[in-house]
């Protein structure tokens, strides 16, 4: 018999997840703890809620019944970091901030972009799957993943993948974690390629007046042979949220590469995004960082009160044509609206807040705009708009195959029970 | 031999012509591109040339109700005997639903059929100024679904990733037989990412029918550069320099002495006769950025004692470089009669080492061993060469192919970096994964097929039965935690 599990141990604080109090609270520091954790719960028909860092719990339909909080952050080891080979392995608890602060040390970096990555951990992120625009450049964590290990409800662990950059030896089963909420099994670690940190990188701002004209100026960028590694555009709110000046429309371009190749590249995208513009500043390194860390607050899924959070995809093309829906139906929130159009990627990201009427007003807004693109997804919300809608948007094709895979890895229910797509 | 009515039924369903089920008809049906002395060969009891994914749908209703294995094929490229019907059945050969359906630039996308080769797709588009990022050397005769099915890899992998990275969704037909779209344009579509499971499960999930694949910009500028030095042990060292000097480039390949003799003498692409050893770097992107990049590639190549430092300056100087590399394989013939390709993977520290090693294995064999292959994923290709009608050749082969695994995994490595696991290489698998691995996998593999009727007896090691998963699982943890089950 190994350790005692510590799920009999002190509960610190109640762990709320839409309005529902999670009574207990696990803080595992093993793997095999985790395992026994979740073998006691399965076979109570306990409920686990896994958690990380705490910062997307907004993320997921209200749980049909939360018994035990699984607190993964003491979990937070790097297992293994080989800067010659560009690959490292950790633990899902590990902080994002943490991690690219080691991996600064040796020039590397992983591009990962949450909106509070100094409190978000790795295996969160990668449950929750939200990217931000720098995917664009560099991959998100879907395509720099090279290896797992999960554990079943049951207790099981199983690894998949391995430490080589490059692999097809058995199934991807980084697959089926990624975006899955940890309701397939709880993600223990994960094994990434690591990139080389650019020496330098710029941030070109350039503002318009009107929507149409930032539009054009992004999808001229995307389709020219200059390479940014991420295309986005905000509305006012969202260049609030990065810190730039505010313009009713900012275009923001990120640069990065060799010193001089990055000056070029900037002066480049400068003279491509000229027509229409309002005028144009170039941001330097730690700028660069400063102004990123703020529009990726947009990423959010962290609970919300008083507004939602919405993540759209759609073809780049299409980009100007709903953002336009979008802005009608939001029309009267603008105040306290935030968005932000991830043209590299086709995503889209709006924060909307309403001061009146909240409930009613937030739900029809999200019923308006969840047919707009070609995916759609309540990120956060107060769990009053959260009450018999999916979050998750229509129920998806393949949705069967989903559920067959929910009844394979998780038959009792036990994990995040009712909170990912269709109420799995 | 099919039965009859099966035939009956699946000509009714496609048409005469789309119905092989003479003996003489299946031969060419039996293999793949593995080398059939060691992964063996199996002729399906009949197989069929589907041109429409609901034609590919019937054909797996058919099969279900009268529960035959269902095997698919594109190329017939597979080097791990992937596309070899091994419990007869229906092998479903996707050649002729080739067509690309759809282009779009703006959305950087293609629709395409699973049959379309994949150079076909990137020859079309670059007129645009886009290309389709994976390039297996095979490019010429393999297929968009073969790719999509073995996650497959090629030189400028290293830059652009592999094909799970460049596949935005996909059509399918289940092995219930429903006909299911996942994924779409954009990324990260609520729920499962069922895009990336069916991206590299081998046929054993699902059979493309259509794919929508990420096109991806033309550079504005690349270099190729040829860097000869004297020993691989100079070669595989300026290797883990350029990787651990943080500058990546688009493609990192390396040929040993062999390999450029026999590639000299059947293309004559001007590779140094005399090197021990070259590597072929490709480095691409804005024009800034590759002259400031192949400045520090060369200088790394000389500070590793490289005796020849060329950079191709037109395309054609380019074109020839890569063409010995494309064709190397093919060249081999000029060595020896057949070859056996392992397709390890190491940390690329361990690259240097690790050819060590190969040569070793090499001598004791007395098995002539080519190197030609992925250095910057450190994804190795020794080719043992060998005569299939000498006695004794294929043990040997077979021993030294197994020593070479054992090494690449005690490095740290895995089975297989691209070509997949197939048949070939699935009682490997056991060296790195444990049974709970396994169990986990098996449990996708029930998800999608609990009949077992998709490509069976491939991936899973030999004995290791995917039913009896739930078994097994439990012993496993018990023994682990030293606990019993009640
Ligand atoms: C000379 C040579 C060089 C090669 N170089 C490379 C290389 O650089 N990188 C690399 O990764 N590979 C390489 N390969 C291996 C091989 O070409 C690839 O694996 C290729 O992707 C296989 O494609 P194919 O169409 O020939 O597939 P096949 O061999 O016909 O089938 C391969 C697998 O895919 C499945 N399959 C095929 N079509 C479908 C479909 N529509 N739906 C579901 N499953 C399907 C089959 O069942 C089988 O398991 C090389 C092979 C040769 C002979």
């Amino acid at each position: 018999m190994t350790t005692a599990p510590s799920d009999a141990g002190s509960w610190p604080s109640n762990l709320m997840v839409d309005g529902l109090a999670v009574s207990k609270q696990a803080t595992p520091e093993s793997f095999d703890e985790v395992s026994e954790i979740l073998r006691g719960a399965n076979a109570r028909g306990d409920a686990v809620i896994p958690f990380g860092g705490g910062t997307q719990l907004g993320l997921g339909n209200i749980p049909s019944a939360g018994d035990i909080a699984l607190n993964l952050s003491k979990l937070d080891q790097v297992v293994i970091y080989e800067p010659d080979d560009l690959t490292i392995s950790v633990q899902a608890g590990c902080r994002i901030d943490d991690l690219n602060g080691l991996l600064a040390e040796h020039g590397q970096m992983l591009p990962f972009e949450v909106a509070r990555p100094q409190d978000a951990t790795i295996g969160g992120a990668y449950a929750t799957g939200i990217s931000g625009p720098r995917r664009f450049g560099h991959g998100s964590m879907r395509d720099l993943v090279i290896g797992i290990t999960a554990v079943s409800p049951s207790g099981e662990i199983a690894r998949a993948g391995g430490m080589v950059v490059k692999n097809v030896s058995g199934y991807d089963m980084m697959r089926l974690h990624y975006g899955a909420l940890g309701s397939m099994g709880v993600i223990l670690q994960l094994n990434f390629k690591v990139l080389p940190k650019p020496p330098a990188q710029r941030t070109v701002v350039v503002r318009f007046g009107e929507l149409s004209d930032a539009i054009e100026a992004a999808l001229g960028v995307r389709e020219s042979q200059l390479s940014p590694t991420a295309i986005v555009v905000l509305d006012e709110g969202g260049a609030r949220a990065a810190g730039v000046d505010v313009a009713p429309w900012t275009l923001l371009l990120r640069a990065e590469g060799p010193e001089d190749a990055a000056a070029q590249q900037t002066a480049r995208l400068r003279e491509a995004t000229r027509v229409g513009a309002l005028g144009s500043d170039v941001l330097g390194d730690a700028a660069t960082d400063a102004l990123w860390r703020g529009a990726n607050t947009l990423l959010s899924a962290a609970p919300e009160e008083s507004g939602i959070g919405i993540r759209l995809g759609m073809p780049a093309s299409q980009a100007s044509e709903i953002a336009e829906q979008l802005l009608a139906t939001t029309g009267g929130g603008s105040a306290t609206r935030r968005l932000s159009l991830d043209f590299g990627n086709g995503l889209l990201f709006a924060q909307v807040g309403v001061d009146t009427e909240p409930i009613d007003e937030l739900r029809t807004l999200w019923e308006r705009v969840r047919t707009l693109g070609s995916h759609a997804t309540l990120l956060t919300a107060p769990p009053d708009v959260k009450r018999d809608i999916d979050v998750f948007g229509a129920e998806p094709a393949g949705f069967g195959l989903m559920r067959a895979l929910k009844q394979q890895f998780d038959p009792s229910g036990t994990l995040n029970r009712g909170r990912f797509i269709g109420r799995l | 031999m099919a039965q009859p009515a099966v035939v009956a039924q699946l000509e009714a369903a496609l048409g005469r012509d789309s119905v092989l089920s003479n003996p003489s008809e299946l031969t060419v049906y039996e293999y793949d591109g593995s080398d059939e002395a060691l992964a063996g060969s199996h002729r399906p009891d009949v197989v069929v040339l589907p041109q429409t994914a609901q034609q590919v749908q019937q054909v797996v209703k058919i099969a279900r109700a009268m529960g035959m294995p269902v095997t698919a094929r594109g190329g017939g490229t597979g080097l791990a005997g992937g596309a070899i019907a091994v419990q007869g059945g229906i092998l479903v050969a996707l050649t002729k639903m080739d067509r690309i359906l759809e282009i779009n630039t703006r959305d950087r996308y293609a629709l395409v059929e699973p049959g379309l080769i994949n150079l076909d797709l990137s020859q079309t588009t670059s007129r645009d100024g886009y290309f389709f990022a994976p390039d297996p050397s095979s490019q010429r005769a393999c297929t968009i679904g073969g790719n999509v099915a073995n996650n497959s890899g090629g030189p400028h992998c290293l830059k652009y990733g592999v094909t799970v990275n460049h596949i935005l969704g996909l059509e399918v037909v289940l092995p219930d037989g429903e006909l299911l779209w996942v994924g779409g344009p954009s990324p990260d579509v609520p729920g499962v990412d069922l895009t990336g499971i069916l991206v590299g499960s081998e046929g054993t999930l699902g059979i493309v029918t259509k794919a929508m694949v990420r096109l991806t910009r033309s550079p504005e500028a690349t270099d190729v550069l040829l860097a000869a030095f004297p020993s691989i042990e100079a070669a595989s060292s300026a290797v883990s320099a350029i990787i651990a000097a943080g500058v990546l480039p688009t493609a990192l390949e390396m040929m040993d002495a062999l390999t450029i003799t026999a590639v000299e003498s059947a293309y004559h692409a001007g590779y140094p006769r005399d090197a021990a050893a070259v590597l072929l770097i490709e480095i691409d992107g804005l024009l800034e950025v590759v002259a400031e990049n192949t400045r520090l590639i060369s200088v790394i190549c000389e500070q590793q004692e490289a005796t020849e430092v060329r950079v191709a300056s037109t395309q054609e100087e380019r074109d020839l470089l890569w063409l010995g590399r494309k064709a190397a394989l093919g060249a081999m013939g000029r060595l020896a009669p057949n070859y056996y390709l392992q397709d390890t993977v190491v940390p690329r520290t361990k690259l240097p080492v690790t050819l060590q090693r190969v040569e070793e294995i090499s001598k004791d064999y007395k098995l002539p061993v080519a190197n030609v292959f992925h250095a910057g994923d450190g994804n190795l290709h020794p080719l043992i060469l060998f005569d299939r009608h000498k006695p004794g050749d294929i043990e040997r082969v077979l021993h030294a192919g197994t020593e070479m695994i054992h090494w690449c995994i005690e490095v740290g490595g895995a089975v297989s970096g691209e070509h997949g696991i197939g048949l070939e290489k699935k009682d490997f698998l056991p060296l790195v994964f444990t049974t709970e691995d396994l169990a986990a996998m098996a449990g996708l593999k029930l998800s999608f097929d609990p009949l077992q009727l998709f490509n069976p007896e491939k991936v899973f090691p030999s004995g290791f039965s995917c039913g009896e998963v739930s078994a097994l699982r439990q012993q496993a943890l018990a023994a682990r935690l030293g606990i019993d089950f009640v």
